[in-house]
């Protein structure tokens, strides 16, 4: 490494020799958690009051998840590509099981009719957060594995799909609709760039959609949201309680917000102001301009892990390349379902907006998802300087 | 290796072209970013096409029009010790909606309140729809902090306080009669809450304010009127003299195994009442219950026939008229005195008497014929100057004015009885006020229970006279005759002090028997120090029920004692000293 910037430094590129690391991308998702704890802060506050007697329960706990998060993402940024490679379907497999124990009855906490974490101690795992990003190692995995059958076969194309399925049926039954659909939809999109063939992947995609729509049909609380959320004012008291609040939140920021601590909405107004609808109020208190940062730091993160994406896929290292698009596909499709859910674009349901809504699971997974892109980024510098090191040493001997 | 056999044999079987990777990641990167794209199409719609409306309906749910709690006007004494007082106490309201789901732990918040809970749960119930609802307005100290234990307890929701004011009455009582209360809506219902409801009436305020989802006011937008706290109001009365007064009438009343009783004690100077008090009591702080009959002001509400404590008016009329001396002499004996078909009595035989004995012995005899000396109008006269049979202008809510004929409708016998008390009807008050004309050399001064500041000769009534300077004088030496071994009235003599009064002892007439039932009203009426008086004071008590009934022995012994402790009180010197006190003060002098 250290030769290899001596020597680069009389190379022709400057510019990129002087970053060893996405700075931007880590700037970017710290300034996001930064940005969270507070917004979590100004959220909780009256809410925690009012619950515990403690307007800083919250804001405590969200500083432990922080830093539980931050180590995470640490220590997983050095364990080694391969090691994500090698042990993407155990991970799985494991998901899978602490899945199945969510669903025993005794072991999984049930909270608001919902039964998706397992106490430890004075933390909660909820499973489900960590299989979006074991699914995408694992697909990944699958796809550098049996990139001919999967081009060709319907069978290499459908396998995969078994243990997500399973994943994903399982999630459903707890019951975390919003989970299941981001998960499914990442990983679909995941197979379609690792280069599926066009017809069954359409077919699959008409077989899932066709599932889902019925799931929502069927049960009667998921249409009442669906119809509710087309028109929240019909019913503002019930079926379109929350949405409206939310929406109301949104009206009253205009342009620049009415300034942090300020908003009235996460009084009592608006559940879930700290979690799933932490977004209405950021736009409460700072506002459209608010919003659009934040829309663009997304952007932002999702744009950088699609440029790492294909840097390592013209150095063929094809599993860094998917896992990158993957966790950009993601993180991408988690954060517009949040905030579309907030704005009532999509009906509403349970999803955090990632790394900044209070819950330490979807913390401590948007953190190893981060540092996951940093240590591709960091490997795919590293094979840049070596083969521009190579070239050079070529051309110096030529 | 395996890599370019692999490749080799698909291109070698499959004629199909390669995915183009590099468009299907177009595709996905073009979909997330139109997503991105309609994401903030929608806020931008939400937030500056919608915000309007949004910001409507968010109007809707949290800006309410509030009260800002105002506080009443304050009562005290005319020495500033307050007599009602609105304090801040707390009243707990409810959401109904949000209670109806915590119906267990009804039972723990009505027992924090003193409350059925069957009644109160069966009263959430029927307004389970509403989101407000009072539980209990102006709760005291301790069921507040009880209410907050029931709810860190049983984890209540939709349960809450707001301030409100109370009305509190130190002087209990003491003062109850005189003071009257407010209702729950802090409106005057009785006594001088009501009749200067106007001026203690606070106005609450209005502002505009932000309620959270709970109800609680998160902040003011804007105040729309300014709470307008009521004016406070400063009365004559003096709490010490109250106290005393109301303590002995209550003693006296207990003692004689009476009805009911009145006293009022009146500064001569100014016709301020200094005390007003009545028998039986009741407690404004407390329930209240009890009817009209114990919370009426007597002294102001009730008649009575005023009996021989009009017949130094009479004696004043006749000198005034220089009709007859102190010294004149009028034959009383045998005692009796026809007057058409109907006879006058005096209790003994007391021959003849002059002016003076007739006070002294109370003959009603003497007192008829000093009286038909005069015509008619003469004696309707002095009454009507010294006030009966009009009200007195105190202002205190449902005050009687006693009657008095008018002489052209008075029958023989009426002018007779009218010399002695009988036929017209005056309240204590009244009867206070007209010895405070003697009292106060002849001048009339309309009573009030107001502070008069005099410093402020505007604040000073219109004085009248009523009698001449010489006349008030000459009928107050007669009357301290009263106050004598020689008199009717010696319970009332108070060491060091001339005392002058007059007793009256009244029959009570009864609709079917007429004057036939030992039913009785004693009163006293008198004033110290009688050179030159400071206090004039009516005693007057109700059905005495003991063996006693004469008013020199029920209600005199109160005027002596209220009296006594009065002038030491107010630092009135003595103007009779006993030559022991004259000793010791040329003792202490040397």
């Amino acid at each position: 490494m250290t030769a290899a910037v001596r020597t680069r430094r009389s190379g022709p590129r400057r510019r990129e020799r002087a970053l060893p690391m996405d700075y931007p991308l880590l700037v970017c998702a710290l300034g996001l958690l930064a940005f969270g704890f507070v917004m979590v802060a100004s959220a909780s506050m009256s809410i925690a009051e009012n619950c515990c007697h403690d307007p800083f329960y919250y804001i405590m706990r969200h500083g432990l998840a922080l830093g539980l998060a931050l180590t995470a993402g640490l220590l997983t940024y050095f364990v080694p590509l391969d090691a994500w490679e090698r042990l993407g379907t155990l991970l799985i497999l494991l998901g899978i099981a602490v899945l199945v124990l969510v669903l025993v009855p005794g072991i999984g906490r049930t909270v608001n009719g919902a039964t998706r974490w397992i106490p430890l101690g004075p933390l909660n795992l909820q499973p489900s957060e960590f299989l979006k990003l074991f699914a995408v190692i694992y697909v990944s995995g699958y796809l550098v594995r049996h990139a001919e059958s999967v081009a060709n076969d319907l069978s290499g194309f459908i396998r995969p799909m078994i243990l997500v399925g399973v994943a994903a049926a399982l999630i459903l039954m707890q019951p975390d609709f919003g989970t299941t659909a981001v998960m499914l939809a990442t990983v679909m999109g995941l197979l379609f760039l690792g280069g599926v063939s066009i017809l069954p992947f359409v077919f699959l995609i008409g077989v899932v959609g066709v599932g889902l729509v019925a799931l929502v049909i069927l049960s009667p609380y998921r249409w009442a949201r669906v119809t509710s959320f087309l028109n929240p004012w019909e019913d503002p008291f019930n079926s379109g309680y929350q949405l409206s609040q939310a929406l109301i939140a949104f009206g009253r920021g205009e342009w620049f917000g009415v300034g942090l601590g300020n908003g009235i909405q996460k009084q009592f107004f608006l559940p879930e102001a700290h979690t799933d609808f932490l977004a209405s109020v950021i736009g409460e208190e700072f506002g459209l301009v608010g919003m659009l940062v934040l829309i663009a730091a997304f952007a932002f993160i999702v744009s950088r892990a699609f440029a790492i994406g294909v840097r390592a896929e013209i150095l063929e290292t094809r599993f860094a390349s998917y896992v990158a698009q993957g966790i950009g596909l993601w993180l991408g499709l988690q954060a517009f379902v949040n905030i579309g859910v907030n704005v009532g674009l999509l009906p509403t349901k349970g999803l955090t907006l990632p790394f900044l809504s209070y819950g330490s699971n979807s913390l401590i997974v948007g953190c190893m998802a981060i540092a996951l892109l940093l240590r591709i980024d960091v490997n795919v510098r590293q094979q840049e300087s070596d083969a521009r090191l190579k070239r050079g040493v070529k051309w110096v001997r030529a | 290796m395996a890599n370019a056999r692999r490749r080799g044999r698909r291109v070698a079987e499959t004629p199909r072209a390669k995915p183009n990777l590099r468009l299907r990641r177009q595709l996905i990167v073009g979909g997330l970013s139109l997503a991105f794209a309609v994401l903030a199409g929608a806020v931008f719609f939400r937030q500056v096409i919608e915000t309007d409306f949004l910001q409507n309906e968010g109007q809707r749910r949290y800006l309410r029009d509030g009260e800002i709690a105002a506080r009443r006007g304050v009562i005290t004494d005319r020495n500033g010790e307050p007599l009602a007082v609105s304090t801040p106490v707390e009243t707990v309201w409810a959401e109904p909606r949000k209670l109806v789901a915590h119906l267990d732990a009804i039972a723990p918040l009505a027992a924090a309140l003193d409350l059925d809970a069957a009644g109160l749960r069966q009263k959430i119930q029927d307004n389970a729809e509403r989101g407000f609802m009072y539980i209990k307005r102006r709760v005291s100290f301790d069921e507040a902090r009880a209410v907050r234990e029931a709810i860190a307890e049983h984890g209540l929701q939709g349960v809450d306080f707001e301030t409100e004011y109370r009305r509190f009455y130190p002087g209990a009582e003491v003062f109850g009669h005189v003071i009257g209360f407010t209702n729950i809506e802090d409106r005057g219902q009785e006594g001088l809450e009501l009749e200067y409801d106007a001026q203690l009436e606070a106005v609450p305020g209005l502002h505009r304010v932000i309620r959270d989802g709970r109800q609680r006011i998160v902040q003011e937008v804007e105040q729309i009127r300014p709470p307008r706290p009521g004016k406070d109001l400063v009365l004559s009365l003096d709490r010490r003299l109250q106290f005393l007064a109301y303590r002995e009438l209550m003693a006296a009343v207990k003692e004689h195994k009476a009805k009911g009783g009145t006293a009022v004690v009146l500064d001569v100077a100014t016709g301020e009442v200094l005390a007003m008090v009545n028998q039986p009591g009741y407690n404004p702080n407390g329930d209240r219950d009890g009817g009209s009959e114990r919370r009426r002001n007597r002294a102001v509400t009730d008649v009575m026939e005023p009996g021989s404590t009009v017949k130094p008016l009479v004696i004043a009329a006749a000198l005034e008229k220089g009709l007859v001396s102190p010294g004149t002499r009028i034959a009383t004996g045998p005692g009796v005195l026809r007057v058409g078909s109907n006879l006058v009595k005096d209790v003994h035989n007391y021959g003849t008497l002059d002016v003076t004995g007739v006070i002294t012995k109370s003959s009603n005899v003497g007192s008829v014929k000093i009286a038909q000396m005069m015509d008619y109008a003469g004696l309707w006269d002095i009454y009507r100057k010294v006030g009966f049979g009009q009200p007195t202008g105190i202002g205190f809510p449902g005050e009687t004015r006693g009657s008095l004929r008018h002489y052209s409708q008075w029958r023989p016998f009426e002018h007779a009885t009218m010399a002695f008390g009988y036929g017209l009807s005056v309240t204590a008050l009244q009867l206070a006020q007209a010895y405070g004309v003697l009292a106060a050399d002849g001048i009339k001064r309309p009573v009030t229970l107001l502070k008069r500041d005099s410093n402020d000769p505007s604040m000073l009534p219109v004085a009248t006279r009523v009698l001449s300077v010489d006349t008030a004088r000459k009928v107050r030496a007669m009357m301290e005759t009263v106050v004598s071994d020689k008199g009717t009235a010696r319970r009332a003599e108070i060491p060091g002090y001339r005392v002058g009064g007059k007793t009256g002892t009244a029959k009570k007439a009864s609709g079917s028997r007429g004057y036939g039932g030992r039913r009785y009203q004693s009163v006293f009426a008198g004033f110290v120090p009688a050179g030159n008086p400071r206090l004039v004071m009516v005693v007057m008590v109700d059905e005495p029920g003991g063996s006693s009934y004469y008013g020199g022995l029920v209600a005199a012994p109160v005027f002596q004692r209220v009296m006594e402790g009065a002038l030491r009180l107010l630092n009135v010197p003595p103007d009779d000293p006993p030559p022991s006190m004259l000793l010791v003060h040329r003792g202490g002098a040397s």
